[in-house]
């Protein structure tokens, strides 16, 4: 276990000083953090366009958290960097196993997607005047890092998948976040689907996650959200499951091909 | 990748109006995807020449030769932009296979034009986003910055009517806000008011876009070129 935690540990340093070469403390305020807020404000201002305050805040909500899934899921391509840069073959012929490095390398785009998700929900809660009752609020917060957390879980599962196909890695992540944000409850109910893509929608992560940090907001009873919590936990730990048993196959596959050094 | 996200913003916007029973919303939720996926595709493209030359070496041939940099980059984004009106056809599938809404073109003629300057504007946007991106630390990280902000103020889905007034001089001299308008009117049956006009502005300031990008691109060119860094990658 401590081996484990130490890899984990320099993975994740390592995806740090990566993360470091992309933003700069300006560039993430200026560039990404008006970008998210911008993103956050689209998706209220369709409330307005309904003519429903109620509605404006639903969606401000759902806009917010999915940003913890969107940034988490950043992973999927940054799992794919490491074999751009030549150095999956000695990942793969190292001691340790692919897939803890690569769970701690992404490791910062959790702790990203939650600064971005809570960020951009109090600047958006402030324009649209969305009530935010004390101290509920505060639970917002581990919530939200409970949603980038099972995100990050199917993100490194498909990671292991494009790392097989390089160049789908950004396709796989943007139709899986559009996915998430057309059927996880982010704009309309999950109700609101056919029975299918119910059943879809409540195995992706947010979708609970989401639910538990409305009826938060709302008022409701923690009787009535924990259940979501533990849906969201279980779905991100299932997640976690399928990457464990399919990522080092996965990994090591351009072993067998000769294709490991390719970087497409 | 913008045409691969399209049905997904389709289905989106599509379910959050119909849900909401406002089905008078339909033109605004179709013609989102398609300015989005125009806009996308044309930044990634405009982002990627500069970025892809670099990283192949051949930035300095394109430089050094006689044709004029900035038309070079106007011609290549003007064919990806084309491409980006295959978007159009997407969400006319997906409203009707998955919604059943069948997208009713009450004038089709203003419909097209503006499609067609709104491919020549974006084009001529994109020359000014070409010349940036050769001086961002991160082509990347740039085109991501300028996605939502310019859906917001372009009211690529929600008409700039509903943002505060300070901020509509800013949205007026953005042209995605004039082809939004024009697009969704030329869905609504009702008689369209100074088309000639809207589309001279989208017209207007996509050649103005270009003007500033064309300046933009000689001069960052001419300093990279001075301080030797043009086949940085």
């Amino acid at each position: 276990m401590r081996h484990v935690l130490r890899v984990l540990r320099h993975a994740a340093a390592t995806g740090y000083q990566d993360y470091k070469t992309i933003y700069t403390w300006r560039t993430w305020l200026i560039g990404w953090y008006l970008r998210v807020v911008a993103q956050v404000v689209f998706f209220a201002l369709i409330g307005e366009l309904l003519g429903s305050r109620a509605r404006t805040h639903e969606l401000l909500v759902g806009a917010a958290v999915l940003l913890a899934t969107v940034t988490s899921f950043i992973a999927v391509a940054s799992t794919a960097w490491e074999r751009w840069a030549g150095t999956l073959p000695l990942l793969v012929a190292s001691p340790s196993s692919a897939v803890v490095v690569f769970a701690g390398r992404s490791v910062t785009f959790i702790g990203d997607g939650v600064v971005t998700s809570l960020g951009s929900f109090l600047a958006a809660a402030a324009i649209f005047d969305l009530p935010l009752p004390w101290p509920r609020i505060l639970l917002v917060a581990p919530l939200t890092l409970l949603v980038a957390v099972s995100s990050y879980m199917l993100a490194i599962f498909l990671g292991g998948l494009v790392l097989r196909a390089m160049s789908t890695r950004n396709v796989v992540s943007n139709l899986a976040t559009g996915t998430i944000m057309a059927i996880g409850g982010v704009v309309v109910p999950v109700g609101y689907y056919p029975q299918p893509v119910q059943w879809l929608a409540n195995i992706l992560p947010l979708t609970h996650g989401l639910e538990a940090i409305r009826d938060l907001l709302a008022g409701e009873a923690a009787a009535e959200i924990l259940p979501n919590v533990g849906l969201e936990a279980a779905v991100g730990l299932g997640w976690l499951g399928l990457a464990l048993l399919t990522f080092n196959h996965l990994a090591e596959s351009g072993r067998r091909d000769g294709s490991i050094e390719f970087a497409s | 990748m913008p045409l691969v996200t399209v049905p997904l913003f389709t289905v989106t916007f599509l379910a959050v109006v119909r849900h909401a029973g406002r089905d008078d919303l339909t033109a605004y939720a179709v013609m989102a995807p398609v300015l989005i996926a125009l806009w996308q595709l044309s930044l990634l493209d405009s982002g990627e020449i500069i970025e892809a030359d670099r990283w192949q070496g051949v930035l300095e041939v394109v430089i050094a030769a006689p044709a004029n940099v900035s038309t070079v980059v106007l011609g290549r984004v003007f064919a990806v932009t084309a491409v980006a009106f295959l978007a159009f056809i997407e969400v006319w599938f997906v409203a009707r296979a998955l919604f059943g809404v069948t997208i009713e073109f009450h004038h089709p003629g203003l419909f097209l034009l503006t499609l067609a300057a709104s491919g020549l504007a974006m084009s001529g946007t994109a020359v000014i986003m070409a010349a940036l991106f050769v001086l961002a630390r991160s082509a990347r990280t740039f085109q991501n910055s300028l996605s939502y902000p310019f859906y917001v103020l372009g009211g690529v889905l929600v008409p700039v009517s509903f943002l505060p007034d300070w901020l509509e001089p800013l949205s007026s001299v953005v042209f995605l806000s004039w082809s939004a308008d024009l697009l969704r009117d030329s869905l609504d049956p009702a008689p369209v008011s100074g088309a000639a006009v809207r589309l001279g502005m989208v017209l207007a300031l996509g050649t103005g876009g270009f003007v500033i990008g064309r300046l933009l691109l000689r001069r960052i060119l001419n300093r990279v070129r001075a301080d030797g860094t043009v086949g940085y990658a």
